[in-house]
């Protein structure tokens, strides 16, 4: 998969913009995600987290990194296995 | 609605509030603004766990929302070469360069005005800092906190010398807010300037000058005449020579404001709108000195009306009174008046939290051809990074070279 492909949901209105990929299927609702937008129904019951706008999401190993450009009901995974979001660390701050 | 900034983009390198704020009303403006942050930690703005005495939600995060509405977010590591690099690269496709860093640490990391103007040089150069870009203490930083209020004299004025100490600033960002807007307006007049002549300025506003410039009426007059005006102590009646100028109590508890500065041809309509015909034509009263001679008695008619009956009351009666008054709000009561709503000061942007709930937002002051301001909510950190370069004609083996020298994430 090439770093800037944009990627559809099948079952929501989740699309992203692949960052990295490795070896393995991007889904999201438990359906591959493509660069034509299919429709294979509703979100998994196991992947129907959502997706929040200008996220990143990463795998354990970081082989894989998507930014989310649209938000939708599915969650994102790759072979089955959930996608985590990676967020900033701000320095600790307080009035 | 008219963007009249739509075309120019600037180059944010800046936290907290003050200088984010002055990107943020060039962005209601329809600028395209590229806000530069560190590519793990994001702006320091992202931390603030508590804020006025409440925990913020870091998706709802409205402490960074306000100051950073409708911009795009940049994730560059400028402590590395590569970094540097990149954000030259980025400034030749700007028209402003906007930043808060302190000179040294812009020397440091290469992008002082030399740097930037090297690779773009017809950039406007504009700095926001706590007490000047000039005089000993030019390294040094601040909050408003510290630069806008305390020092500035503006707490001094603020406080009733009967108090044990000073009152504080109470709004959070309230002088950075101010400043912000002070800076996009020096860089609107640059941009101006610019097209003119073709010169590119560099401009500098701090918070100390955002101040100075604030309490500038009191100022003159200080310097004129070596009283400095300051708050008296809260109260209902009149603390002024002019029985017209005061807060009043009404009878729950609440507090109309009268500023009826110039009470000539007002006195009369004024008195009966209380309720006191009888003061309206008390000879004490008949006109504006004799007013203010027996200030004293009149201010206690007026108390004395204005406990009579509830606030509800005095809102609706005294709306065909001619003299200037008000009712004393608070903030969410002031969301809700028509008159807010008929002028659009509350804008909505989407909550990065996937909730349908928007966030409402002050919008920035000016409007344009009467049409309310529509924008976009703060990035996510690093949200448009990829985005961006590409934009900017990237390949993306750049993009992933970047990446490994760590200088974007």
């Amino acid at each position: 998969m090439k770093p800037g492909t944009r990627l559809k949901s099948a079952v929501c209105d989740t699309e992203v913009m692949v960052i990295r990929a490795g070896e393995g299927t991007i889904e999201c609702g438990g359906h591959p995600m493509s660069e034509d937008k299919q429709d294979a129904g509703t979100p998994a019951e196991a992947h129907a987290g959502g997706t929040l706008i200008g996220k990143r999401y990463v795998d354990d190993a970081h082989s894989f990194e998507l930014l989310c450009v649209k938000p939708g009901k599915g969650s994102l995974s790759v072979d089955g296995v959930a996608l985590s979001t990676k967020d900033a660390k701000p320095l600790p701050a307080s009035d | 609605m008219a963007k009249v900034m739509e075309g120019v983009r600037i180059l944010e390198v800046a936290q907290f509030t003050f200088v984010p704020a002055a990107g943020a009303v060039l962005a209601d403006w329809g600028a395209d603004v590229i806000k530069i942050e560190h590519p793990v930690r994001g702006d320091t703005q992202r931390g603030f766990l508590n804020m006025g005495g409440v925990q913020l939600d870091p998706q709802r995060h409205t402490l960074f929302e306000h100051p950073n509405r409708g911009k795009r977010s940049v994730g560059v590591d400028f402590t590395k070469p590569e970094g540097q690099e990149l954000l030259h690269e980025l400034a030749k496709h700007c028209d402003v360069f906007l930043t808060n860093y302190l000179p040294q640490l812009r020397q440091k990391y290469r992008f002082d005005v030399e740097h930037i103007r090297a690779a773009n040089p017809n950039i406007i150069y504009a700095r926001g800092s706590a007490w000047g870009e000039k005089g000993p203490e030019r390294e040094n930083g601040g909050f408003d906190g510290t630069a806008f209020w305390s020092r500035s004299g503006i707490a001094d004025c603020m406080s009733p010398p009967e108090l044990d100490g000073p009152i504080s600033q109470g709004i959070q960002a309230f002088g950075d807010s101010i400043g912000g807007m002070f800076i996009a307006g020096g860089i609107s007049a640059a941009l101006y300037h610019r097209e003119r002549t073709g010169e590119a300025k560099v401009l500098d506003v701090s918070l100390l000058s955002t101040a100075t410039w604030a309490a500038g009426a009191n100022m003159a007059q200080a310097l004129e005449t070596g009283v400095i005006t300051r708050n008296s102590m809260p109260k209902s009646g009149s603390g002024s020579r002019n029985p017209f100028m005061g807060n009043f109590r009404t009878s729950d508890g609440r507090f109309i404001n009268l500023c009826i500065v110039s009470p000539t041809g007002l006195i009369e309509d004024t008195f009966n709108h209380i309720g006191r015909p009888d003061a309206a034509a008390d000879p004490r009263f008949k006109d504006v000195l004799s007013l203010i001679e027996n200030t004293q008695a009149a201010s206690e008619i007026l108390v004395e009306a204005f406990a009579a009956k509830p606030f509800a009351y005095w809102r609706e009666h005294l709306r065909t009174m001619r003299g200037q008054w008000a009712p004393i709000l608070n903030l969410i009561e002031l969301s809700e008046e028509e008159q807010v709503a008929a002028n659009d000061h509350i804008i909505e942007v989407e909550a990065a939290d996937g909730s349908d709930r928007p966030l409402r937002l002050s919008r920035s002051p000016v409007e344009w051809d009467l049409e309310p301001i529509t924008t976009t909510r703060s990035p996510q950190a690093n949200e448009h990074t990829e985005i961006v370069l590409m934009e900017m004609g990237m390949e993306w083996d750049r993009i992933e070279q970047l990446k490994a020298a760590g200088a974007i994430a």
